[in-house]
C-alpha cells in the first residue's frame, strides 16, 4: 500500500530508523505470532514508544511502510488511543482517573498534587527537567479503590494528596 | 429473485441485492451521503434509513439486502424525522449560515441539497456547542485544497483513495469528538503517494475536498451553472478516458469525469492529468495567427526566398537544445505541498520561476511575422508543389501526429499520398510501439491488442506486465491493476525499475536493461522442461514452434539469471505462474519496445503466450499498452509509411485503385513504394528537402537531438501546424496555429481499439482554425478535391475504405464507443479477438525463433551508467502541453535524473544538486534526485524537458524491422557540476 511512499525519498534529511538491529528482531518475532503484518501493528508501535517515548509522524511511516499499511491508517490508529503518545513525554508519565466516581473523592485534588510536586505545571506538559508528564484518563477500572493512578506501567490504588511527594520522590 | 414493494410499487429484485440498489434500479431515489457507487459500504451517516413492514426499527437501505415480500417505504414519517435529525446533528458542525435566509439560498452541494429538501433549519453558529471541524488541509496545493469545515465525515473520500486508486492517501484521525481526515501521517500527500488523480475531489458530497484551480479563475456562479458540459476525451495517454468540459466565457473551466458507473473506459475515473492538465489551451504562448519567416516575399503572384542562404537561412535568436542542455540552470524548488502554511516556501516566488522557464521566449518570434491564412497556406502550397515538381513527391515528408484525430490524421495522408504523391506519412507511434507492431504483424498479421482493459478487473488471474510504468504512464490503467491485484489477481512485473506496481508485485523480475529476450526464453525453456506449454493451442492454432523450441533450449534459468541478474528461481517460479493462469494478461509498453532490437524483444514475449496459450479467452489478453491518445488510430487510418487504412498496403495495386477512386485521382498518381519512417526521414541520407509536421516536436523527441536539430537546418521547406511555437516551429519557414482538443470535434481510438468520439466544447482563439479545416482547404489548394465540411463528413469516407470501421458513425459513438472490429451497422463492436482463429492466411499463429544480444551499448569504464529514458506522472512528452498546464508543471517544473542512493553518495551529490550526464553522444545538466526507484548502477531521465533534453544523450541505432531507435538505454558518466554561488 505504500509503494508509492519513498518516490522521492530525500537524500538530505536525515531520519533514524528505529526498526534496525535488536528492534527489527523483536518486531520480526512478534509477526511470527499474527497472521498478517497488518495485525502486529499495535505491538510495532509500542515498540516505538518503547525505544523513543513517543511516536513521530516520520515513525508512523516508517511503521506504515514496514507493514504494508498506509501511513493515514496508522495515523489513525495511534491517535485513536491515548496510550500512544504523539508529543514526547517526561521520564515518568502519569495517568490520574478523573472519571465521576474518582472525581468524588477527590481525584482532581491529586492531579494537582502531582502537578505540584513533579514541577510539570500543566496537564499534558512535561516538567523542565523532562522527569514528568502528568495527565488525566477516563475510569481505570478501579472505582472501588478511588483514587487510582498509573505511573509508568505501574498500577497504584487509593492515593490521595498527600501520598503525592512520596510517590514521586519513589520514582525520580 | 426476491420480490417486494417499496413505497407501494412491486418489484423483483437480485438476490444480493440491497433495498437501495433495488430502489435505484427502478428509479427511485433514496437520499445517501456515505454511500457511493462501487465503494465498499460503511452505513455510517444513517441518512438512508427507511421504514420496512414488520420491523421495529428503521433499517438502512444502503446496507439491508432485500427479501422476499418486503415492503418498504422511504419516505415514512419516522424516517422522515430521522433523516431530519441526522442532517441537524452534521449541521452542528458546518458553517450553514448562508442556508438560514427564508430558505432562498441556494445549496452548493450534495449535502445542502439533502438539507433544503428536508427543510431543516440550521442552527446560528452562534447558537453552537461544538466548533467547526478541522483537518489536513493541503495548504498552497496547486490543484487540490481542502476545507474541512464542511467535512461531514462520510468518508467517501478514505474509500475513493484506497479503493477505486489504491493508494490510501486518507484516512480518519482522532476518532471522537475530534474525528478528522488525516493525510498520509504528517499533512503532506506527497509523502503518503498521493498522485493528485482528485477522485477525493469527485466524491466529497459537500465541497470540504476541492479543486483550486476554477475557483481561483471562475466565479461560484459560473462554476455551478456552466454554459454548457460537453463529453470529450483526454489529450493524453492511450487509455482514452472520457471527460465532461465545462464551459465559462468560452473556456474550459472544468474537467469532471463521467458517472462512475457509466461504460466509459476509465469507469468514471482520470487521472492528474485528465482532471487538471485542461488549461494550456488558455496559455499566453498559444499561437493565434499564422506566422511566415521573415525573408519570404511576393513576387509578381509568386512567393520567393529574399532573406539570408546557407546555415543562418533557418537561424532565430535562441540557444540550440545542445546549447541549452550544457547551461546550469536552477534546481527544482522545493515541492509545494505539506501540512502548514507558514512551513511553505515563499510562493510568489515560485510562481515567478515557473511562468519564465516555461513560456516561449519572446526572442523565438523575432524571425517571425504575422500572416494571412491565404497567404500561409498559399505559400505551403506553392512551396509543397514546387517540390515534388523538381525533385519529385518523395522528396516530401510529413509527420502526422497521434494527437489528433482520425478524421485529421486521415485527410494528412491522403493529402500526402493523393496530391503529393508520396508514401512518406508517418507519426510518433515510430518512436513508441511500431516494434510491437512489427513483431504481431510478423506472427498473426494485426496491430492492435487483442483485449480490454476491464477484462484484467473481470477475469484475469495472472497480470504480466513486462517495461510498463503503468501507474505512472497509463494511471487510470495501473489503478485498475491494482484493484484486480487487490481483489487476488497474481501480479508479475518484469522491469529493471523499481516501479510502484513491481514494489506491489508477487514477484518482480528486476533484470539488467535490454535483457528481455534472455528472461522469457528462460521463462519458456522451464516451462518446455516441466510441460506447462499448452500442447492443443500449439498444435491447433500456431506453426513453427519446434524452431523456438530449439531457440530457447540454450536458455536455462541459470544461464539466463546471469545474464539477466535476475535470480534463476525467481525466473522459475514467474514461469510457472505464467503458464498455469489460468488466464495469464500479457501487458508491456515502452520498455520492451524502445529498444534497437525491440522487435526482437517482443516477438520472445509473444513466443512465450502463444506457447501457454494466453490469448482469445476474456481474461487471457494481449495488451500493447499504447501511449499517445490516438496512437494507434493515426495508424489504424493509415498515418504510417507502408499502409493505407486497416493495413492495407501500399504495395499493392488493387488497393491502390480502391483508393484513387475513392479520391478522384489517377491510380498512377499513387505512390506503390514504402515511404520513409519517422527515424530514416531525419537522416542526412534520406532526401527530403520539404516537410510538413502537425503537432509533433521531434527535436525534442527524436534521439540524439543534436543531430536532428542539425538536420532540419537544410531542409528547403519546413511547415509545422501546432498550438505553440515548439523548439521545432522556430525553424519552420511557415507555422500553422490549429486547435486544442477542446476545440474540435473528432473521433479517437484508445488503446483496446475503442472508438471514441470528442465534441467541440470551446471556439479558438484569435484566427486558429481546426486542424481539419487547415487540411481541407490546403487539401484543395494542392489539387485534391477534398469535399468535406465537418468530422462526420470525413469518417463517412474512411468507412467505406476500411472494412473493419464499415459499422462507424458518429452517431453510433455517442456513449462508450465503439471497439472495432465493426463492420457492419448494427454491429456491437469486439471486447476480445482470435477465440478461434488468427487473421493471418490459415488462421494460425506463427512462432519466430529470436536470440538474445546484447544491448548496443554496454557501461564500461568511461561511462558507467545504463541511463534509461521514460515519462513521468505529471509531464507528457516534450512537455508542450504540460508545461503550460499550471497544476502539472507546479508538480514537476525542472529536469532531473534519478539517482540510486548509494550511487548518489558515491558520487558526493545530494537531492537538487547539479550533475553533468555525458553519452558518447552528447552531454547535459540537470538536477539530481535521490531515489531508491532506480537500480544501482542505472539512472532514469524523463524526456520532457527542453532545457535538459535526454535525447541530446541517447543512440539513434535503429531496429532493423520497425526503425525504433534504441531510446531506452544507452551508457553515460555523471560529474557533479560546481554551482556559481548564487542562482
Ligand atoms: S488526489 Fe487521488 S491519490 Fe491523492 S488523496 Fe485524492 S484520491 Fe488519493
Ligand atoms: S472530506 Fe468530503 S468526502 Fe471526505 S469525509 Fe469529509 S465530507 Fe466526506
Ligand atoms: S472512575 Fe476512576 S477508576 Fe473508575
Ligand atoms: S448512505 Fe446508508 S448509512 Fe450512509
Amino acid at each position: 500500500m505504500s509503494a508509492g511512499m519513498s518516490m522521492h525519498a530525500s537524500g538530505t534529511e536525515e531520519y533514524q530508523a528505529v526498526f534496525t538491529g535488536a528492534t527489527l528482531e523483536r518486531l520480526q518475532e512478534i509477526l511470527t505470532r499474527y497472521p498478517n503484518r497488518q495485525a502486529a501493528l499495535l505491538p510495532a508501535l509500542w515498540l516505538v514508544q518503547e525505544a523513543r517515548g513517543w511516536i513521530s509522524d516520520r515513525n508512523m511511516a516508517e511503521v506504515a511502510e514496514l507493514l504494508g499499511l498506509t501511513p493515514a491508517y496508522v495515523k489513525g490508529v495511534v491517535t485513536f488511543y491515548t496510550m500512544y503518545h504523539q508529543h514526547p513525554v517526561g521520564k515518568n508519565f502519569v495517568q490520574v482517573c478523573t472519571t465521576s466516581p474518582c472525581n468524588i473523592c477527590g481525584a482532581e485534588d491529586v492531579a494537582m498534587a502531582f502537578l505540584e510536586h513533579t514541577g510539570a505545571k500543566e496537564l499534558g506538559a512535561t516538567s523542565p527537567d523532562g522527569n514528568w508528564t502528568v495527565i488525566e484518563v477516563e475510569c481505570l477500572g478501579a472505582c472501588g479503590f478511588a483514587t487510582p493512578v498509573m505511573i509508568n506501567d505501574d498500577f497504584i490504588e487509593s492515593v490521595t494528596p498527600d501520598k503525592v511527594p512520596e510517590l514521586v520522590r519513589k520514582y525520580r | 429473485m426476491p420480490s417486494l414493494t417499496i413505497d407501494g410499487r412491486a418489484l423483483t429484485a437480485g438476490t444480493d441485492q440491497t433495498i437501495l440498489e433495488a430502489a435505484r434500479a427502478a428509479g427511485l431515489g433514496i437520499p445517501t451521503l456515505c454511500w457511493y457507487p462501487k465503494l465498499p459500504i460503511v452505513g455510517n451517516c444513517r441518512i438512508c434509513l427507511v421504514s420496512v413492514a414488520g420491523e421495529p426499527k428503521l433499517l438502512p437501505a444502503c446496507a439491508t439486502k432485500v427479501t422476499d415480500g418486503m415492503q418498504v417505504t422511504t419516505e415514512s414519517h419516522a424516517a422522515v424525522q430521522n433523516r431530519r435529525g441526522v442532517l441537524s446533528l452534521l449541521l452542528e458542525r458546518y458553517p450553514a449560515d448562508h442556508l438560514r435566509n427564508g430558505g432562498r439560498a441556494e445549496p452548493r452541494n450534495e449535502f445542502e441539497r439533502y438539507v433544503m429538501q428536508y427543510g431543516v433549519v440550521p442552527t446560528p453558529t452562534w447558537g453552537r456547542d461544538l466548533p467547526l471541524r478541522t483537518g489536513d488541509e493541503r495548504p498552497g496545493d496547486p490543484m487540490i485544497r481542502h476545507d474541512m469545515t464542511t467535512c461531514i465525515l462520510c468518508t467517501r473520500c478514505v474509500r475513493a483513495c484506497e479503493d477505486i486508486q489504491v493508494v490510501g492517501v486518507l484516512d480518519v484521525g482522532f476518532r471522537g469528538e475530534h474525528a478528522e481526515i488525516v493525510v498520509g501521517a504528517d499533512g503532506d500527500p506527497e509523502k503518503a503517494g498521493c498522485t493528485w488523480c482528485g477522485e477525493c475531489v469527485r466524491v466529497c458530497p459537500t465541497g470540504a475536498i476541492f479543486e483550486v484551480m476554477p475557483k481561483e479563475r471562475f466565479s461560484p456562479q459560473q462554476i455551478r451553472h456552466p454554459e454548457r458540459v460537453v463529453r470529450s476525451v483526454c489529450p493524453y495517454c492511450g487509455v482514452g478516458c472520457q471527460v465532461d468540459l465545462h464551459v465559462a466565457n468560452n473556456t474550459v473551466a472544468r474537467v469532471t469525469s463521467p458517472d462512475i458507473e457509466a461504460d466509459t473506459p476509465n469507469q468514471g475515473s482520470t487521472c492528474v492529468k485528465g482532471r487538471f492538465g485542461y488549461d494550456f489551451p488558455q496559455h499566453r504562448d498559444r499561437l493565434t495567427t499564422p506566422l511566415i519567416r521573415r525573408g519570404w516575399e511576393k513576387e509578381g503572384g509568386c512567393w520567393a526566398w529574399k532573406g539570408r542562404r546557407g546555415a543562418e537561412r533557418r537561424g532565430g535568436p535562441w540557444k540550440s537544445i545542445e546549447g541549452e542542455g550544457q547551461q546550469t540552470k536552477p534546481g527544482t524548488p522545493p515541492r509545494v505541498t505539506g501540512k502548514k502554511v507558514r512551513q511553505l516556501p515563499l510562493l510568489e516566488r515560485i510562481d515567478m520561476d515557473i511562468r519564465d522557464r516555461v513560456a516561449t521566449p519572446s526572442s523565438w518570434y523575432e524571425p517571425f511575422r504575422e500572416a494571412t491564412w491565404d497567404e500561409a497556406l498559399e505559400l505551403v502550397a506553392q512551396e509543397l508543389l514546387r517540390i515534388k515538381q523538381q525533385r519529385g513527391g518523395d522528396a516530401l515528408a510529413c509527420f502526422s501526429s497521434a494527437k489528433c484525430s482520425n478524421e485529421e490524421n486521415y485527410l494528412m495522408m491522403r493529402m500526402f499520398r493523393g496530391a503529393l504523391g508520396t508514401n512518406n506519412v508517418d507519426h510518433c507511434t515510430r518512436l513508441c510501439h511500431s516494434t510491437s507492431v512489427a513483431a504481431m504483424q510478423r506472427a498473426i498479421n494485426t496491430a492492435a491488442a487483442s483485449g480490454s482493459m476491464r477484462e484484467i478487473e473481470e477475469a484475469c488471474d495472472v497480470i504480466f506486465i513486462a517495461g510498463a510504468n503503468t501507474t505512472e504512464s497509463h494511471p487510470v490503467f495501473g489503478a485498475l491493476i491494482k484493484r484486480a491485484h487487490e481483489k487476488g489477481a497474481t501480479l508479475i512485473v518484469a522491469d529493471p525499475r523499481r516501479t510502484e506496481l513491481a514494489g506491489r508485485a508477487d514477484i518482480h523480475l528486476q533484470m539488467q536493461p535490454g535483457t528481455d529476450v534472455a528472461l522469457y526464453s528462460a521463462m519458456l525453456h522451464h516451462i518446455l522442461t516441466q510441460g506447462l506449454e499448452n500442447k492443443e493451442f500449439i498444435t491447433t492454432r500456431t506453426h513453427g514452434f519446434e524452431g523456438v523450441r530449439e531457440a530457447v533450449r540454450a536458455y536455462d534459468p541459470d544461464r539466463a539469471a546471469k545474464i539477466t541478474g535476475v535470480p534463476a528461481d525467481t525466473i522459475r517460479r514467474a514461469a510457472e505462474l505464467y503458464a498455469t493462469g489460468p488466464n495469464t494478461s500479457t501487458l508491456w509498453a515502452m520498455g520492451l519496445t524502445q529498444h534497437a532490437m525491440g522487435t526482437d524483444i517482443v516477438t520472445s514475449l509473444l513466443n512465450l503466450m502463444f506457447a501457454c496459450g494466453m490469448i482469445g479467452r476474456w481474461g487471457a489478453a494481449m495488451l500493447p499498452i499504447r501511449g499517445q491518445n490516438n496512437v494507434q488510430g493515426a495508424s489504424d487510418v493509415g498515418a504510417i509509411p507502408f499502409v493505407y487504412t486497416d493495413y492495407q498496403p501500399v504495395t499493392d495495386p488493387e488497393v491502390r485503385e480502391r483508393f484513387a477512386k475513392t479520391w478522384g485521382v489517377s491510380p498512377e498518381s499513387l505512390s506503390l513504394n514504402k515511404g520513409l519512417m519517422v527515424t530514416e526521414v531525419v537522416k542526412p541520407e534520406s532526401g527530403i528537402r520539404g516537410m510538413y509536421i502537425m503537432g509533433e516536436n521531434p527535436i525534442i523527441s527524436d534521439p540524439d537531438i543534436a543531430h536532428a536539430e542539425h538536420w532540419f537546418l537544410q531542409l528547403e521547406f519546413l511547415a509545422v501546424q501546432d498550438l505553440f511555437l515548439t523548439e521545432t516551429a522556430r525553424y519552420a519557414d511557415v507555422v500553422l496555429p490549429g486547435a486544442s482538443f477542446a476545440e474540435k470535434t473528432g473521433t479517437f481510438v484508445n488503446t483496446e481499439r475503442r472508438i471514441q468520439l470528442a465534441k467541440k466544447a470551446v471556439d479558438s482563439p484569435g484566427q486558429v482554425r481546426g486542424d481539419l479545416e487547415i487540411l481541407i482547404d490546403l487539401s484543395n489548394r494542392l489539387g485534391l478535391n477534398a469535399p468535406f465540411k465537418t468530422a462526420d463528413d470525413v469518417m463517412r469516407e474512411i468507412v467505406r475504405v476500411t472494412p473493419s470501421w464499415a459499422g462507424v458513425t458518429h452517431a453510433r459513438l455517442e456513449g462508450a464507443g465503439l471497439q472495432y472490429p465493426v463492420p457492419t451497422p448494427d454491429h456491437p463492436g469486439t471486447r476480445f479477438l482470435f477465440a478461434d482463429a488468427f487473421p493471418t492466411a490459415d488462421g494460425k499463429a506463427t512462432f519466430v525463433p529470436v536470440q538474445y544480444t546484447d544491448p548496443v551499448e554496454l557501461p564500461d569504464d568511461a561511462y558507467p551508467f545504463v541511463m534509461n529514458t521514460g515519462r513521468q506522472l505529471y509531464h507528457w512528452h516534450t512537455g508542450t502541453m504540460t508545461r503550460r498546464a499550471t497544476g502539472l508543471d507546479a508538480r514537476e517544473p525542472t529536469p532531473i535524473v534519478e539517482i540510486h542512493p548509494a550511487d548518489a553518495a558515491r558520487l558526493g551529490v545530494a537531492e537538487g544538486d547539479l550533475v553533468r550526464l555525458t553519452s558518447r553522444r552528447n552531454s547535459m545538466v540537470t538536477a539530481v534526485r535521490v531515489s531508491d526507484r532506480v537500480a544501482r548502477g542505472q539512472v532514469f531521465v524523463p524526456f520532457h524537458f527542453r532545457e535538459a533534453a535526454a535525447n541530446l544523450l541517447t543512440n539513434p541505432i535503429l531496429d532493423p524491422y520497425a526503425k525504433m531507435a534504441e531510446l531506452k538505454i544507452c551508457a553515460v558518466r555523471i560529474e557533479p557540476v560546481r554551482m556559481p554561488a548564487a542562482v
